[in-house]
């Protein structure tokens, strides 16, 4: 089956800027939301509006370590100290409430999957989004980790996959040229979609997996 | 008959260590849960008996016992076992072991997704997910798609959640906690009481007695930790799950609910039901004899309710004495006879809402 990806949008944020760049694009909203959710949303939101278009939406994203940090906070702070987690502390800790926090901002979400992948496996997300098109218009798909030291970036990469082709979408499609694809990871499949401007397919694979990117022109 | 079918379940829970004990207890008198000394001592607590080891090797052997009782009921060749695809839901994954071991034991959730499909004895690609309390139906949402793809005929679901304090710390400090008991659907309900569990089901395209004729997904974003009042999500998602399964609503003979407990989820709920039944077919919760299991309830009750139907009982839901008048459900147990279609709810934080239809197919 023959999907369509569109706006793939790689963001890295310096851990000392992500502060001002949430304020800057969602204000104060967010402000109890938890950094990982909030880091979801930055790039969740820069793709949406790169792509634009409507249409119920599924929410894919995948994580090597989901909100760690908020998992450490609540760990450190609260249990250390025998005492209860602070609601939103905990709530923080939860990777998959990124989903709702989207719906609530008037995006028509119908489902949504936090997954836990090694760095090979990021074939599962096209494939799942392939399946979830059966009901959904629309798929978005990201790649987010929080950085765990101050020089590296946090990282929170989105695409859109659509079932019907549209202006500017790359054709795509699980490959049987295993062989001849270039080896991606997690961190850098969705970059190399957003960097491939050349007429011939780009080629990725992860694992077994291989998946052809081709512009639909 | 064509789709994809339940082939074997099995079960390690508050209940007992295996599913023919947690069936056959039941069947018996409502035991309360303990107070769970692991996890501050303060709320009561739906614990597996089993211990030794520290929390990861009481995890593994926890998964060793039930992937013994699945193989047995499964007895599917050695070689075909061995290349099941694993899928495991768990909204909480091995952060127990920093209570004991902090950060060192800690391991990244695909890792330890991983470790317990070696303790099954599979060897087949291993997906792990998260979507909070729906952790679990969501494992067997992706099973069922690989099924209907036709990449594979069984294919392998775990919901687990084992004991931690973050979670409980974590409920209590929402202050969604019962202090005494969960009291699904009753008046003087007060809360939530979580629990543990292990759930093991292999699903299949081989036909079995219980067909899975629909799952429904759906989004309730009124609020991050609970439903929205009128339970509109909750409805949609029935509506979907019965019209994926071309069922009219009179043809529902049993609704496993989602109620724990908890004053407002337990009411959304119940107006979801009351809008799309009339009258209200027969009703169960598990949640006051498991308690609520989050990422596993869904592979965990599947297993006790199936297991229950094929012994001929729909079970009783522990903790329910009193009507609320409001709420207008009485859930009650009794005889499975003529129990062919289910319906079955489950929703947690971030909005998730699922139901699944499951009709007899043998």
């Amino acid at each position: 089956m023959t999907v369509y990806l569109l706006a793939p949008t790689s963001l890295r944020v310096a851990p000392d800027d992500f502060p001002a760049r949430v304020r800057a694009r969602f204000a104060s909203e967010l402000r109890r939301a938890g950094r990982f959710a909030q880091l979801c949303l930055l790039g969740a939101q820069a793709c949406l509006d790169a792509a634009g278009g409507d249409g119920a939406l599924g929410v894919l994203w995948a994580s090597e370590f989901g909100a760690l940090y908020a998992a450490r906070a609540a760990l450190d702070e609260d249990l250390r100290r025998g005492e209860a987690a602070m609601p939103f502390t905990f709530i923080a800790t939860q990777p998959h409430l990124a989903g709702a926090l989207l719906a609530q901002r008037s995006h028509p979400v119908t489902r949504t999957a936090c997954l836990y992948l090694p760095a090979d496996a990021w074939p599962s997300l096209p494939r799942l989004a392939q399946r979830w098109l059966a009901e959904c218009e629309r798929v978005l798909v990201g790649c987010v980790e929080e950085s765990g030291s101050g020089g590296v970036a946090h990282r929170s990469d989105w695409c859109l996959f659509r079932k019907k082709p549209a202006a500017g979408a790359l054709r795509c499609e699980r490959s049987l040229e295993a062989e001849s694809a270039a080896d991606a990871t997690t961190e850098d499949w969705i970059p190399r979609v957003a960097a491939w401007h050349r007429p011939a397919p780009l080629l990725l694979r992860g694992g077994e997996d291989a998946w052809s990117f081709a512009s639909d022109g | 008959m064509t789709g994809t079918f339940v082939r074997a379940a099995a079960l390690a829970s508050a209940l007992g260590p295996d599913l023919d004990s947690a069936v056959e207890r039941l069947a018996g008198a409502p035991v309360a849960p303990a107070r769970n000394t692991k996890t501050g001592g303060a709320w009561p607590y739906f614990a597996i008996p089993i211990s030794g080891g520290d929390w990861r090797e009481r995890a593994e052997a926890i998964a060793r016992s039930v992937a013994g009782d699945l193989r047995r009921e499964a007895a599917i060749e050695p070689a075909r076992w061995a290349e099941l695809p694993c899928i495991v839901g768990s909204s909480s994954f091995s952060v127990g072991a920093w209570d004991e071991g902090g950060w060192a034991a800690l391991e990244p959730s695909f890792e330890f997704a991983s470790r317990l499909a070696r303790a099954f004895g599979v060897r087949g690609p291993v997906t792990a997910l998260s979507t909070t309390c729906t952790s679990g139906l969501s494992a067997l949402d992706v099973a069922l798609g690989l099924i209907a793809e036709g990449e594979f005929r069984e294919v392998l679901v775990l919901g687990a959640e084992f004991c931690n304090r973050l979670t409980v710390a974590g409920f209590a400090g929402l202050e969604l906690l019962s202090a005494t008991a969960a009291r699904p659907c009753d008046r003087e309900r007060d809360g939530l009481v979580l629990g543990e569990a292990l759930a093991a089901v292999l699903v299949s395209a081989a036909p079995s007695p219980w067909r899975i004729a629909a799952l429904a997904t759906g989004m309730d974003a009124a609020s991050v930790t609970g439903p929205a009042a009128d339970g509109a999500a909750i409805a949609s998602a029935m509506r979907a799950a019965m019209g994926g399964a071309r069922w009219e609503s009179a043809a529902v003979d049993l609704i496993k609910l989602q109620s724990g407990g908890g004053r407002l989820a337990d009411s959304a709920e119940a107006n979801a039901v009351r809008e799309l039944f009339a009258p209200v077919p027969g009703a169960v919760s598990l949640k006051g004899a498991l308690g609520h299991t989050l990422g596993a309830s869904g592979p965990a009750e599947l297993a006790l309710l199936l297991a229950s139907l094929a012994r001929g009982r729909v079970p009783a839901t522990w903790g329910f004495a009193e009507r609320d008048g409001e709420l207008g459900l009485a859930p009650s147990g009794g005889d499975a006879q003529g129990v062919r279609r289910v319906l079955f709810n489950l929703s947690g934080f971030g909005g998730s809402v699922m139901s699944l239809a499951l009709e007899r197919a043998l």
